[in-house]
């Protein structure tokens, strides 16, 4: 029996799993916490799919287009066919395994307008549908369990993979409960680990999200794509801990966003861009507020407090609780915030990475967004990638091997005690602060090239003590260890953003604010030694 | 402002407490407090005693995802929906929650939920189809973030060896709701597992960070026999 090891319990691995269990493959599913505490959770606006009976006029050559035009034409073209022509067929079986999806009176499940999209193709699970399909594909998981196809354990973080002559046998994982690392052999290995919100400090996302998984693959020789993509969501409330999202219903009921001039209210979007310039898609809206150069406010006072609590109450209750602001009295501060990564790393259609028997899903793999994530379809590629990760692995042969890892485990420990034995004078949670500070100054909504390269060149200064840190039993071991390909993968992502010398999608610069099409292709980032190279796939070997 | 934390270094040494003082900033949940606390340079007690970085278990910081559940001043809570401005004393306390094996400071082993739910074999199998009228507790059900608070707060619940408790009954309820194949199985471990052995005190309800209503899934389940 083909066995395979999962790393990471969100909506992408719980897929893998059960599709994989399915198909009588032998799953380890491993993460720190348990699915509940998964960044998939807090997905709340719907999952894409045109159903039947779907909107007049919609079908899903529409969708595919939709998502291609909305990726700015650089998104894998097969890709996105198989994500969309699938997505009819994803809902239903989410449907089946108890996702409490929002029904009409005809049984149909509703949908809902999206930004970007030119139908009413998203269907929902209230506001939390995220959460519905999480608790509905535990339950499958848990069957496959009792059938003894999945084991799954958590408190098992990722320390490397197991890579030999480019070919990938399992992973090195440290056990956070005995304080000990476990090596985990399987014929292949799924990453579905997240995106990279902790390198940007406070994002909309979970601070369990620091691309550390991506950073160290990338470290180990595995390609990575596209990282200069990220999106921004222009409607957060700034609070100590994190940004909390405002939902873009507040602006599809009306609300506006305005800044003040000499006491005067400036309505920045209408003035652009006409009535519904409040209402134009992410990146811009993102940009117009980081232009204003001042603080901008959202008021939605005018629907009243009745109408809101009917149309907005959750946005009322997390202004109110988070922020203590009534917005039916008074407008609310808002800021753009980190909130997707369209990059990450690099996968072909089958979902394969450079490196042979290693896969990548959900939000840590790049080919469904291109330069632009279209609404409510991470929550599609979360479930597809698993599907297809583990049609793949089916097809794959397995060669039998008998090498020998056992000398990683005293690696591991090795260099455990050389990180707490340096006697530095850098703290991790300094540095972590530092690179928080560096990303969102010099990797902005809008980037330069001077700034992007002075970012570089401060986490080159970080990297340069990272083997030298203040390090004391006070530090958990993962902060300490995860330290360096954090900063690779940070480095990795200010690189691709310089090397991109044109404005596509999420990614705007200033000196190079035109779309130039000798630069439509994704870009591929490789690490060697220390050695960062760069080049834009324009012969297209991840779509393949 | 003070906040005193029950810590232990792993499930086999003692516990103790240990004092340290913070600022008081009404905006700060306790989540926020913690999260200060472990990003400063280096962590000291009220006496000056530097020490480790308090373990505890965050993610989503803002109620959706039950990972810091915890006992604060006594009464069970999620630490991102607890905020300084409503704390009434000069001493916060915070203690890791007492029905769950403690692996270290504030960080318990809630996985005895998830077993007792593999246990049961609690999952649909085979889809009957939507019900309507039973919409909106499945939904809310749905929303269950398995944190323990209800379980905490449970007069009933002990190891949860043989009385399961209010997690087990909600998804219960939804199997018993969605399965076509799984109803009846599911109802007979509901009664096993649940029914004996609560004693509706109903305090999971008032603890319930999703406020999921217990009420509403026993009368279904009761409905349904």
């Amino acid at each position: 029996m083909k066995k395979v090891l999962i790393i990471g319990s969100g909506i992408s691995g719980l897929s893998a799993a059960t599709y994989c269990a399915a198909k009588g493959i032998e799953v380890t599913l491993v993460s720190p916490y348990s699915p509940e505490r998964a960044q998939s959770v807090m997905a709340s606006g719907g999952i894409n799919g045109v159903l039947s009976p779907c909107e007049s006029g919609d079908s899903i050559e529409s969708h595919i287009e939709d998502t291609l035009e909305v990726g700015c034409f650089i998104a894998g073209k097969e890709a996105v066919k198989g994500l969309c022509e699938n997505a009819s067929d994803i809902i239903r079986w989410l449907e089946r395994l108890g996702t409490v999806f929002s029904v009409d009176s005809d049984n149909n499940i509703r949908r809902r307008a999206f930004g970007g999209q030119s139908h009413n193709r998203t269907c929902y699970a209230g506001t939390s549908t995220g959460k519905q399909i999480v608790t509905a594909l535990v339950m499958e998981v848990r069957r496959y369990e009792m059938a003894g196809l999945i084991t799954r354990r958590n408190g098992l973080d990722f320390y490397k993979a197991l890579i030999r002559d480019g070919i990938c046998y399992g992973a090195v994982l440290y056990n956070e409960i005995e304080d000990d690392f476990e090596l985990i052999q399987a014929d292949f290995v799924i990453v579905a680990s997240g995106g990279q919100n902790a390198l940007f400090g406070k994002t909309t996302g979970s601070i369990l999200n620091d691309g550390y998984v991506a950073g160290k693959l990338f470290m180990q020789g595995v390609e990575l794509k596209n990282l200069e993509f990220i999106q921004y969501h222009p409607t957060t409330i700034d609070t100590t801990n994190k940004h909390m999202l405002v939902s873009e219903a507040v602006r599809g009921e009306g609300g506006r966003l305005y800044y003040t001039d000499n006491g005067n209210r400036v309505y920045f979007m209408e003035d652009k861009y006409g009535a519904k310039g409040n209402l134009m898609p992410r990146d811009v809206v993102s940009r117009c507020i980081e232009e204003t150069g001042r603080d901008v406010y959202l008021d939605i006072t005018f629907l009243g407090k009745k109408e809101i609590l009917r149309r907005i109450p959750e946005v009322y209750d997390l202004c109110m609780k988070y922020k203590g602001v009534d917005i039916s009295k008074e407008s609310i501060k808002v800021e753009p915030s980190v909130h997707f990564f369209m990059g990450g790393i690099a996968v072909n259609n089958k979902h394969e990475t450079s490196v042979h028997n290693l896969y990548a899903i959900g939000e840590c793999a790049s080919i469904y967004h291109g330069a632009n994530r279209l609404g409510s379809n991470s929550l599609l590629a979360a479930v597809y990638s698993g599907k297809v990760a583990g049609e793949s692995i089916r097809s794959v042969s397995v060669k039998e091997h008998n090498i020998d890892f056992s000398d990683e485990l005293n690696n591991a420990k090795k260099e455990i005690e050389a990180i707490n034995s340096a006697k530095g004078t850098h703290t991790i949670s300094r540095i972590r602060d530092e690179l928080a500070t560096v990303m969102k100054d010099d990797l902005g909504i809008i980037r330069n090239g001077k700034a992007l390269q002075r970012g570089i060149d401060k986490i080159s200064e970080y990297q340069s003590c990272v083997d030298k840190l203040d390090i004391s039993n006070n530090d958990r071991v993962y902060d300490g260890y995860s330290l360096k390909a954090i900063l690779a993968l940070a480095k990795a992502t200010l690189i691709c953003a310089e090397s991109r010398k044109e404005s596509r999608g999420a990614h705007y610069r200033s000196d190079y604010a035109d779309t130039d099409d000798k630069c439509k292709a994704s870009t591929i980032i490789s690490y060697n030694g220390g050695k960062y190279s760069t080049y834009l796939d324009l012969e297209k070997e991840f779509e393949k | 402002m003070r906040i005193k934390i029950l810590r232990r270094q792993s499930s086999d040494t003692k516990p103790y407490w240990q004092e340290f003082n913070i600022d008081k900033n009404n905006e700060l949940s306790i989540a926020g407090v913690l999260e200060q606390l472990n990003s400063r340079d280096e962590l000291r007690d009220i006496e000056g005693k530097s020490t480790a970085r308090i373990e505890w278990e965050c993610s989503c910081l803002q109620g959706m995802c039950g990972a810091c559940a915890m006992v604060i001043n006594k009464r069970p809570a999620l630490a991102c929906e607890v905020f300084l401005r409503d704390i009434k004393t000069d001493t916060i306390t915070l203690e890791p929650l007492s029905k769950f094996p403690v692996i270290r400071d504030l960080v318990v082993d809630r996985s005895i939920i998830e077993d007792n739910l593999r246990k049961a074999h609690v999952y649909i199998e085979e889809f009957k189809g939507n019900n309507p009228k039973v919409y909106d507790q499945m939904y809310s059900v749905g929303k269950c973030l398995k944190c323990g608070l209800c379980l905490e707060v449970c007069p009933n619940y002990k190891s949860g060896e043989k009385f399961f408790g209010t997690a087990f009954a909600h998804e219960s309820f939804l199997v018993a709701s969605r399965s076509k194949t799984r109803e009846e199985k599911i109802r007979k471990s509901y009664v096993k597992h649940f029914e004996t052995g609560c004693s509706k005190s109903l305090s999971c309800s008032v603890v319930c960070p999703m406020n999921i209503k217990t009420i509403a899934s026993i009368g279904r389940m009761n409905k349904g026999k």
